[in-house]
Formats: structure tokens, sequence, C-alpha cells
């Protein structure tokens, strides 16, 4: 099979899960009884609801945002560029609810800050009623979003701060020092990527599903799923659904239009040329005091209470029973996920990076689009468009799962890869084929083994995705097919607290686990 | 009268050593060239008197003032009066020419008509008056290359540290602002510090030369002493 023939139908697939059911889904909105008709539209306008649901919808999305880059990007800054004491654990420790679905934190915090919450045990329940229904809202959901999102805007400022030229802020600190560097130098230069993880969490939370509706916050997302579930009116759910596609394709639009060509030289910077380094001096310790604080409100706390909460062995036990083929489930489905968007996201990696068509830039957007869409989007258009009697051999087996996967998550995948392959100089693959190398020898002895431990990290990243999605699972999952996250939150209407702490740890462990391995094996390697 | 003094100064990265035992000593108004090959430690030479890092042992003396010793930075690079011209000119790419030259003077509290009239004068004497409101990436090789100068230049230090600038010119203008760097030079009287690994270049530029390899030292002599050196290689090869 030749380069051609194999891009094209990489592209296929990725049009096929993708973008199908998008507009498939758009299509059956405009549709009743086989007619034209925006029906579904003008009901959702007329009852004057889409305007709170937008209101509400933007409100977290933009409070979420914010506070999460105020914050972010100081914390980006000090971890990066300083000698701030602990500051490797800071990161990892910061990272830790971006691995796991957000309503596991709401979860955490709920046991933190409910009715019937630790704080209610240690503060009366007067204090707890107080908190409670602070908690519960849009105050809640910005909380627990924050947190999750925050290692967003952290990471992507690191790795920008990795990426600009030293020079720049050695040019700078002839004649100045690091306040005025940073504040006229260095931010200047990384905020088009700044901007760019601010708008990723503004998407992501705009999306997001679990988190509002268990806070009682009426978001597009829920009431896209509400329709769907609770009332099988598929025009309304799509309706519902409409906006945030809207929204997410003009922000995309945006970011390409204003962002992109504002990025300023993004390079790799080799071991030699280490950039220069702020000692904090005096501050050095109050700040690591002051980022350890927030570090413990907002992630150690919410977890130790879980551990604090799950701590019995029969609330294991009947995790283990309640729940046990659920996690096998999702970890099989994850690990097959993970593969498939590895290999996927290999392919298409090699097609935007050799820019092997006129229109990668195109396929590489839909990537991105679909990511950023809501997972509930995604999932209603899948079941519109393989819910038949035809296609049942998928809509009735975990194959649909599969399939969410791949429509939402092959971005992640795909630029981990092209990030490696841009390191591996083009005579690599040249020299191979003026041997005699056939495009797919060139592939198998070359380049894939050269930019193995880039799959590799993809292959990490994507079994974590697949592992906490629920967005899409929720709406999709056969009967008799469910997945672990799925499963807790099922069980969270009638479960005791103890046996909810308990399956979210497992979750949580069934996360970090693989993580924890692969440092341990990169360590060692490194060791050796 | 002595400048600028390197006293076995040595510096190591991740285990190797890239300076050994480095002395120099370089008199007012002096230009030199420090000569060698790719990684023998001539631009780690310049980033130790600049401050940007501090040597492992040996003191780095400025002016009569010791501003590095033993691992320690005891004078900042602000406060050295040196300017620099990197390999990659280093313009900041989301400021303007003006922008770009006013920086060092906006962090040295010069009042903003001052500042004004200053950049008018560099940017006349660098003949790039018309492109004061240009971007760094709108401006060609060249243009590019007179703004680091003029950057480097516009708060009249008493150094200037010049990290192959030239190396990435085509040949006509690379020889065009050789020319145009020892007239600056001249004119001003500047002590020059120039890293090279082109001969030529080397030997257009400077008054001593300084030929480095593997983080030390080889000789040190005046341009004719060199010319001659090269002579006595070139045979033996």
């Amino acid at each position: 099979m030749s380069k051609r023939i194999t891009l094209i139908l990489v592209i296929i697939i990725v049009l096929l899960t993708g973008l199908l059911p998008l507009l498939v889904m758009f299509a059956s909105s405009i549709m009743v009884d086989g007619h034209f008709s925006l029906a579904f539209y003008q009901g959702l306008l007329a009852s004057g609801r889409e305007w709170t649901l937008m209101g509400h919808s933007l409100a977290l999305s933009l409070l979420t945002a914010l506070l999460s880059t105020i914050i972010g990007v100081p914390l980006g800054i000090l971890f990066i560029k300083t000698d701030l004491p602990l500051r490797r654990l800071f990161t990892v420790l910061f990272t830790i609810p971006l691995l796991l679905p957000p309503y596991i934190s709401a979860i955490s915090w709920f046991d933190l800050l409910g009715r019937e919450g630790l704080l209610a045990q240690l503060m009366g329940h007067t204090v707890a009623y107080t908190t409670s229904s602070w908690f519960f809202g849009l105050s809640g959901c910005v909380l627990v979003l924050f947190s999750t999102f925050l290692p967003v805007v952290i990471l992507l400022t690191m790795t920008y701060l990795k990426t600009i030229n030293p020079r720049l802020e050695e040019a700078g600190m002839l004649v100045s020092n690091w306040p005025l560097v940073l504040k006229e130098i260095t931010v200047p230069v990384i905020l088009p990527g700044v901007l760019l993880a601010a708008m990723l969490v503004f998407l992501l939370t705009l999306g997001e599903y679990g988190v509002p509706s268990f806070l009682r916050y009426d978001v597009f997302p829920v009431e896209s799923f509400i329709q769907f579930s609770a009332f099988y009116n598929f025009g309304a759910a799509t309706a519902a659904a409409v906006p945030l596609i809207v929204i997410t394709f003009f922000v995309l639009i945006a970011e390409r239009l204003f962002l992109r060509d504002k990025t300023y030289q993004i390079r790799t910077v080799s071991g030699s040329e280490q950039a220069l380094n702020i000692g904090l001096g005096n501050a050095r310790n109050w700040l690591m005091a002051m980022v350890g604080l927030l570090c413990i409100s907002i992630v150690v706390i919410p977890l130790l209470v879980l551990v604090f909460q799950s701590f019995s062995v029969a609330a294991y036990k009947e995790a283990l029973s309640r729940a046990g083929g659920s996690l096998l489930r999702s970890v099989s489905y994850a690990v097959i996920g993970a593969s498939m968007l590895s290999v996927l996201g290999f392919f298409l990696a090699y097609l935007i990076h050799t820019r092997a068509f006129r229109f990668w830039r195109a396929v590489d957007s839909l990537t991105v689009f679909l990511f950023a869409l809501s997972g509930t989007v995604i999932g209603i258009g899948l079941i519109d468009l393989w819910n038949r009697p035809l296609t049942n051999f998928i809509y009735a087996t975990p194959a649909i799962i599969i399939l969410g996967y791949l429509a939402r998550y092959t971005v992640l995948t795909s630029r981990i890869t092209i990030a490696t392959l841009a390191q591996i100089p083009p005579s690599m693959e040249e020299a191979a084929q003026i041997a005699g190398a056939g495009w797919f020898q060139r592939l198998s002895l070359i380049v894939a083994p050269l930019a193995m431990r880039g799959l590799f990290a993809a292959w990490l990243v994507a079994y974590i995705f697949c592992l906490r999605d629920m967005g899409i699972t929720m709406l999709v999952y056969p009967p008799g097919y469910d997945t672990f996250p799925v499963r807790i939150f099922t069980l969270m209407a009638n479960g005791s607290t103890e046996l909810i702490a308990a399956l979210c740890v497992i979750l949580i462990i069934a996360t970090l686990l693989p993580l924890g391995i692969a440092g341990m094996v990169l360590k060692l390697k490194e060791h050796n | 009268m002595k400048f600028i003094e390197f006293k076995n100064v040595s510096k190591h990265y991740s285990g190797q050593s890239v300076v050994r035992d480095f002395s120099l000593e370089i008199d007012t108004g002096e230009r030199i060239v420090i000569l060698g090959p790719s990684g023998c430690g001539k631009t780690t030479v310049l980033r130790l008197l600049a401050g940007f890092i501090a040597p492992d042992s040996g003191q780095i003396i400025i002016g009569g003032q010791q501003v590095a010793s033993e691992g320690k930075i005891i004078i900042e690079p602000k406060a050295r009066n040196l300017g620099m011209v990197f390999q990659d000119l280093a313009l900041w790419p989301h400021l303007t020419v003006k922008g770009n030259l006013a920086f060092g003077l906006k962090a040295k509290g010069v009042p903003e008509k001052d500042r004004e009239q200053r950049i008018v004068e560099i940017l006349r004497l660098m003949q790039m008056e018309a492109f004061i409101d240009s971007r760094p990436a709108e401006l060609s090789g060249g243009q590019q290359q007179r703004v680091a100068l003029a950057r480097a230049l516009i708060l009249q230090p008493d150094v200037l540290l010049m990290d192959e600038p030239l190396s990435s010119l085509d040949l006509e203008l690379n020889i065009r602002l050789r020319k145009e760097i020892l007239k600056l030079q001249q004119s001003i009287g500047f002590v020059l510090l120039y890293v090279t690994h082109d001969r030529e270049e080397a030997l257009e530029i400077g008054s001593r030369i300084v030929v480095m390899k593997a983080g030390k030292i080889v000789q040190t002599a005046s341009v004719e002493e060199i010319k001659d050196y090269f002579r006595k290689l070139t045979l033996n090869y």
C-alpha cells in the first residue's frame, strides 16, 4: 500500500469518526419528519432557556479561564525560571487533577465541603451549610474546574518559556533586572502561548458535563445530556449542542487569525544554551510557602479527604465487587483506544509534519476542533450516525466507545508525535530512501524507532484521557459495557460516601500507576 | 592602561571543562578577537565577562573592580556597563526598532525626551532612521545587524562584546559591516571583544588575537605575529 493511499485512509478515518457524526447530527436537527424545519431551535429560543444556558456557560468558562491564567502563568514562571525549592514536586502535584475525570475532584471537594462532609464533622453543621450552599452552583464549578485545568496553563507556560531564545532575556539582563525583563520581554514573547492556554481552558470548561451536572449548574452540555437521556428528544439535544459547536468554531478561528502568526521564535533549546535562572533570594522561602499552601488547598487536601473517607476494607471490597468488571473494561478500552490513537496519531503527524497534502492544515484544525468540542456533542453525533440496524455491530458493542476516543483524542497523539518528528532531521529518512527503502520500511525501520520516546509519551497521554473520559462514554456505552468513571457516576446516586471515595481512589491508582511505572522505567534506563 | 583582567578562570558544564585556566589582560581601547573552532569555549568567555555565568575558579576584573570570583557573581550584568551583539542578534521580536533601543534607556531611567534624541542619533549613525517603527522581522539581515549594534551601543558601554555577529551574513555584507564596526570602534573608543572562527575576519578586526583550543589559550599575539603563526601552520601542514 503506497504512502498516498495510507495517508488518505487516515484522513478518511478522521472524517468518519469525527466530522461525519457532527454533520449527521446537524442535519437531523434541521429535519422534522423528512422536511426542513427549525422547530427545535425556535422552541429553544422561545423558551428563553437558551439565553440562561448561554449566560451560565460563558460565565463558567470565562471565570475558570481567567482564574487559571492569573494563577497559572506566575506558577509556570516560578517552576521553570527560578530556584524555588520543591518546584518539580509542585509541578507533578498540580498536574494530578488534570489526569483525573473532573467530577472526581468535585466528589472530593464535596466530601470536604458538603453537608455531611469532613468540614461538617470538624466545624459543625452551620458552617457546612454555608460552604455547601456556596459549593453548589457557579462558585463550586469554578473552584473544581480551576483546580482541574490550572495545570494546562502551568504546563503550556513552562513549555513556551523553555522554547524562547535565552539570548532575548540575556540582552535585557545586560541593562536591566529580572522584574523588567519578565514584564517587557519574557511575558510579551510568550503571550500568544498564554492566550492559547487560556483559550484551551475556556473551551474545555465550556464542554464539561460531569462537574456542572454534579453541582447542579445548568450549562449547554448538561442541557444536551438531559434532553437526550431523560426525554430522548434528539432534536432538542442537538439544538442545545449547536451553540457549543459554534462558539468552539469561532474561538478556534480567532486563535488561527490572531495568535498563530504571533508565536515568536519557538525553538528547541540545546543543553549547552540553558536559559538564565532567576535567583529568588530572600523571597525563596515565603514564595515556597505560598505555592505550598495553594497546592495543599486545591490538590492535596481534596485527595487526602477521598483517601480518608475510603479508609475501610469493606468499602474497597464492595467497590471491587460492584465495579470490578467496569474497571477491567475501562482499562482494556483505554489500552485499545490509546494503541489505536497512537497509530492514527503517528500517520496523521507524518502527514502534517511533512505537509503531504495541501490541505494538511485543515486536517490538523479539524482534530483540534474535535478535541475542544464537548464530549456530549460528539457522543450525540456518534449515536445519530451509528444507531441504525445496518451498523448495530458498532453501535451495540464497545466499538462505539473506541470510535468516540478516536474522534476526540487524535489531536493529543498527533501533536505529541509532530513535536517528536520535528526533532528528527529529514536527512535520516532521505538517507534510507536513497539506500532503496520503501515508505513503510523507512517508517518502521527509521522514523518510528527514532520517534519511539515520543510515541510512548503519546500512548500514555492517550491512555489517561481515554480512561478519564466520561462525556462521550456516558452517552454511547452499550448496556453491560459501562466504564469505571461511568459506573462511579451512576453509583453516586445511591452509593455510600465510603464506597464512592473508594471507587475514586481506585480510579486514581489506575490512572497514575502506568505513569509511575513509565517514570521508573525511564529513570532506570537513564541510570543505566 | 589595563581595563579587563581574566585571572586563571575555569568553567565546567556537566563535568566537562569548557574554559581552562584562562588568563588575559585587555587594555583600554583595545580590539581583541578570540579565534578558535566551534566548541573551544570562546562564547563562554564572553558570557563569563557579561556576567551571565560565574567562573568555577579564578577571577574577572573590569575597570579595577572584581566582578566575579570563584563561583560567585559579585557585580550583576547590568552594572558592568557592557554592550553585546549576540550571534543570533536576539532582537526582541515583539518590539519595534525604537522599542528595542528604548528598553535599556528606560531601564536606566533616562527621561523620555532624552531617550528619543539618543535613539534618533544612534539610528542616524547607523543610517537606519527610516526604520524606526519597523519590527525586526520586517528588516533584512544587514539592517537587523545594525539595529543590534545600535542597541548595544546606545548606552555608551565601556566594552562591546560581539559573538560571531557576522557569521550568518553573505560575504559582501560581512566585509562591509566589518569596516563599519572598525570605524565605530575607532571613533567611540570602547574596548571590543570579538569572537569568531573566521581567520580573515579576525585579522581585519582585531588589534590583538587570542587563539583558543579546547578551552585554553593557545596563543596571544598581535595581528602581525598571528599571521606569521598561521603561515607556519600552513607550511607544517
